[in-house]
């Protein structure tokens, strides 16, 4: 049982080069002597040399001659039918074919001839060697954080999990990279406008050495990546903040705006959408359609705008300047920020709703004669929920990012706005950590949203299972 | 019983729709009212509490009030005669005319309801026709505006002049095309197809698409085979609100291109201390900004610009996007891995932080902007275009190319690309829309075009500042925006039930 569970899990972490690495890391005390031992079997393996002569003999008896001739003969004929010359392409895809031919052939020869011959792998040895349980107890032993990942890969959902999170480590490396380097090949100069045009080259040369802006690229970059893994991107040209400090101040703000706006949104949206598609063209949805095309087509800082010259200018419902802590400082930024995202998600809402309300399963649970609210709530709208999740969840990073404008308009003091006041200087460490961690987060969302949707939709459950 | 009610009700209402001139009268009451009301909310005085009876929105208003209610009873006086014979009655077609003039009051709503109503049968032509002579009136009307100035620009007389001719042609070639189509003659129109592209240099795209479609349809070998760009456009023009937003867009290019001519760039750029924050008036119709700069002048350039780059911003990573994403879905998996891999990097910068990074690195200009929303959006248009060849690529067409010995790039350029091409154009239609609106943001933040240009958003910044004592600085450019960003909407859903394959 336990044999043929770590045999199994070993020889399926093992096909892939992302946990190869891993599994092999932790457990090197066993897989090193495991090592040695493979290259004494295939010392003592005569695989490769019978196959060796088994093509020698092909060759002498002219076998692969006639092999070539037939190959050739197909070749020319086809170049022939399509009036295609090129002497040259004929001969590099005879020999092509040749070589997959002679091959196949030759190990099909062997295998007749000397069916106990098998060819050796390190992969078969160390699970051919685990069924012995002297090696097992062994592995268990010297290898225990290898078995450890094992345990753990063996669960579907963690190892979409952990190759996820493998794969978001690239991405974020490469967001760092990119963003870095577009900041260094900037013709701007930092220094130039922090000290103005009046500074001497002295202090200049002053400046970039505190920031370490003297070194070359390759030591900058390294330094950033280091910033950015130890959770200390540095400090700010201008006014010498820890980036770090601040951005934690800044993040929940951003945070906070961005789910209460998620809130307003699917609040408004899903219901409007599923009314709307429960009524197709009728004067209700003809009218819930446009509002949401509008909602789609007004721009975020005009919207705000309207909404403080209306609210705050002409009825003094609403303070137009942002208090931090009160919760009333957050509904007419949820409202603009929210409108874009509604109108899509309802939009989204009515097409999906429509799709599944046609199935045949609506039909059947209609005639078992459950009442038209459950059969809409559950049956219908938990299955055209899926896209919906998906949309939310894509809009949620793309908001994250774009609270900057909602941010300046209202005056909020998030990482948006953050980013833009000091993107004029440039302060490099700044932009290329605030945009670096919101990436992080967004990956994050992403992969939360995809987990989720294993749980809503059992294909994709299956499918996981499967991996 | 009930149940039988209800069948007759919904084939009833079935029949109904497969008039377009109903609906289109319909949207003409509805429009015109709101239209009425919401002029005649703008001329009420609060503090007086009653209407401004000499004010230009209360005349208008009420000049809109007479096409409501002719479209209302005309549209209730149709859908009984459809439900007593199965056709609109003769005399409401006649009647219909009376909604065409309107046009020249700007209910552009009341013409498409009197042109769509007055004709029977309506051929593609007649109604690219209709749109193309809609189009360029409505541009000389805003031109005219400019008589209420105390100046006009150098070459106004010549510029309107030329484009009142094309007017008269429309006019002319609705008539040639009325009797082609009765007596037959079809191929005696390739002269006003010449001409219709000729005049199409005014920038109305309909005179454009119009000569085309005659020529390929007179080249057409067959005449009872359909052409497929054709058949698409004429599902297009069977939506109303597609209609509707093209001919917004048209308009805007149309006006663009005319404005060189029939506006004085000037007032919208140089500084004149005399006429500063003026309300709205006829000589400056949204009023002046800070400097005195007429913001009506502004908004037509501004449109240029907004255009410019919505349709440069889109064209950029649909051309880059659309090419690696073929790539990558036809060649092998590890070209298609390296490349979806650093297309993952920059997807995962979400757009507004990419572009500040960009415009921090290289200063605020329109060429930066570009490059930055056409980055952001390539790993978009990249993903949508190797889905659908991998799609593609599995029908059986393909193979069929494949075992006749074509080569793998001429399968993909000549039979896969072509076919996935639908989804990309819808994309594109609607992106161009978010780009505008991205731009205006991206300025209105000081990250766009440059503050001198008349761009809409840099427009409305200047009016932010305005908000409490000129509100009107900053209404009147956001309307705009959201107009053009509505229509390239209402275009790309309109667009993607037309490619639908579903819907041929």
């Amino acid at each position: 049982m336990l044999i043929r569970f770590v045999k199994a899990n070993f020889l399926k972490t093992f096909s892939k080069p992302s946990t190869r690495i891993f599994l092999l890391a932790f457990g090197i005390l066993f897989f090193l002597p495991m090592g040695f031992f493979y290259l004494l079997k295939r010392r003592g393996n005569a695989y490769k040399s019978q196959m060796q002569g088994i093509r020698r003999r092909l060759e002498e008896n002219g076998e692969k001659a006639s092999l070539e001739a037939e190959i050739r003969g197909h070749v020319e004929k086809k170049l022939a039918f399509f009036g295609k010359g090129g002497r040259r392409n004929a001969e590099s895809e005879i020999a092509k074919i040749l070589e997959v031919r002679l091959d196949e052939h030759v190990k099909q020869l062997l295998a007749e001839e000397a069916p106990e011959q098998k060819d050796v792998s390190y992969r078969g040895v160390v699970a051919e060697s685990l069924e012995n349980p002297a090696i097992l107890l062994l592995f268990i032993i010297s290898g225990f954080p290898a078995l450890l990942f094992l345990l753990l890969m063996s669960n579907p959902y963690v190892k979409y999990i952990y190759e996820r999170l493998i794969m978001m480590v690239f991405v974020v490396f490469g967001v760092t990279f990119l963003v870095f380097t577009i900041l260094y090949i900037s013709p701007m100069d930092a220094s130039y406008n922090m000290l103005g045009e009046n500074a001497t080259q002295e202090r200049r040369d002053q400046f970039n050495a505190t920031y370490g802006l003297d070194k070359p690229y390759i030591q900058q970059l390294v330094n950033t990546f280091k910033g950015i893994v130890t959770l200390n991107p540095g400090i700010s040209y201008q006014g010498g903040e820890k980036v770090i400090a601040k951005l934690m101040n800044k993040f929940p703000i951003t945070l906070q705006l961005a789910f209460s706006c998620l809130l307003v949104s699917v609040l408004i949206a899903v219901p409007s959408g599923v009314l709307s598609a429960l009524k197709p063209n009728s004067i209700l949805d003809y009218a819930v359609m446009l509002i949401a095309l509008i909602g789609l087509s007004i721009p975020v800082f005009w919207f705000g705008l309207i909404l403080i010259l209306n609210l705050s200018i002409h009825h003094h419902i609403l303070r137009a300047t942002f208090e931090p802590g009160s919760w009333k400082a957050y509904i007419m930024p949820a409202i603009v920020l929210g409108t874009s995202l509604a109108a899509s998600v309802a939009r989204t809402t009515r097409s999906s709703m429509l799709e599944v309300i046609n199935q045949d399963y609506i039909v059947t649970a209609k005639a078992k004669g459950l009442s038209r609210t459950r059969v809409i709530l559950r049956h219908a709208l938990g299955n055209a929920l899926i896209p919906i999740v998906t949309l939310v969840g894509m809009q949620f990073g793309i908001m994250l990012g774009g609270t900057a404008v909602t941010e300046m308009v209202f005056n909020i003091p998030g990482i948006g706005s953050w980013l833009v006041e000091k993107q004029f200087i440039p302060d490099a460490p700044v932009v290329v950590s605030g945009v670096v961690y919101i990436a992080i987060v967004i990956s994050l969302m992403n992969l939360f949203v995809d987990i989720l949707y294993a749980f809503l939709d059992p294909r994709i459950k299956a499918r996981i299972k499967g991996y | 019983m009930n149940g039988k009610n209800q069948f007759l009700k919904k084939a009833q209402a079935r029949k109904l729709q497969r008039f377009p001139e109903l609906n289109a009268l319909n949207i003409s009451w509805a429009a015109s009212f709101s239209l009425a009301l919401l002029l005649l909310f703008n001329s009420f005085d609060w503090e007086l509490k009653g209407f401004i009876v000499d004010s230009p929105a209360f005349y208008v208003a009420a000049l809109y009030l007479i096409p409501a209610g002719l479209s209302l009873s005309l549209s209730i006086c149709s859908a009984r005669g459809i439900a007593r014979s199965g056709a609109i009655p003769v005399f409401v077609r006649r009647i219909s005319l009376l909604l065409a003039p309107f046009a020249l009051a700007g209910n552009i709503f009341a013409a498409i309801a009197g042109f769509t109503t007055v004709k029977k049968s309506k051929s593609l032509e007649y109604q690219l026709l209709t749109c193309a002579f809609l189009n360029n009136l409505m541009v000389i009307m805003t031109a005219s505006l400019n008589f209420f100035k105390d100046s006009l620009p150098d070459y106004f007389a010549p510029a309107i002049s030329a484009l009142a001719f094309t007017l008269a042609f429309y006019l002319a070639a609705m008539a040639a095309l009325h009797r082609a189509q009765k007596t037959g003659g079809y191929k005696r129109l390739y002269p006003i197809a010449f001409a219709s592209i000729l005049t199409a240099a005014t920038g109305n795209i309909f005179a454009l698409i119009l000569g085309l479609a005659i020529i390929s349809k007179i080249r057409s070998s067959d005449s009872n085979r359909t052409i497929e760009w054709i058949e698409t456009l004429r599902r297009i023009f069977r939506n109303y609100m597609a209609v509707l937003g093209m001919l917004v867009i048209i308009f805007l290019v149309t006006l663009s291109v005319c404005s060189i001519f029939t506006f004085d760039y000037a007032i919208a750029t140089t500084n004149d201390y005399s006429n500063m924050l003026k309300p709205p008036s006829l000589a400056f119709p949204f009023g002046t900004d800070d400097v005195g700069r007429c913001v009506f002048t502004r908004i037509v350039f501004g449109a240029r610009i907004s255009l410019f780059i919505g349709i440069i911003a889109t064209a950029i990573p649909l051309i880059a996007g659309g090419f690696l994403g073929s790539v990558a879905g036809n060649y092998g998996s590890k070209l298609d891995n390296g490349i979806m891999r650093i297309l993952d990097i920059f997807h995962a910068v979400p757009s507004t932080l990419l572009t500040i990074a960009i415009v921090a690195a290289f200063g605020a200009s329109t060429f930066n902007l570009i490059i930055a929303l056409s980055l952001s959006n390539i790993p978009v248009y990249a993903r949508t275009m190797r889905a659908q060849v991998m799609v593609v690529s599995n029908n059986e067409f393909v193979e069929a190319a494949r075992a006749c010995g074509r080569r793998k790039y001429e399968i993909l350029f000549k039979h896969i690309i072509p076919n996935s091409l639908a989804p990309m154009i819808v994309r594109a239609s609607v992106s161009i829309g978010i780009a505008v609106l991205s731009t205006s943001s991206l300025s209105y933040l000081g990250l766009g075009v440059e503050p001198k240009i008349p761009e809409w958003g840099n427009i409305l910044k200047v009016g932010s500042k305005y908000l409490e004592t000129n509100p009107y600085l900053a209404v009147y450019p956001g309307i705009f925006i959201i107009i053009l960003v509505l229509a390239f909407n209402f275009l790309g859903d309109g667009l993607r039930d037309a490619l639908d394959p579903k819907m041929k």
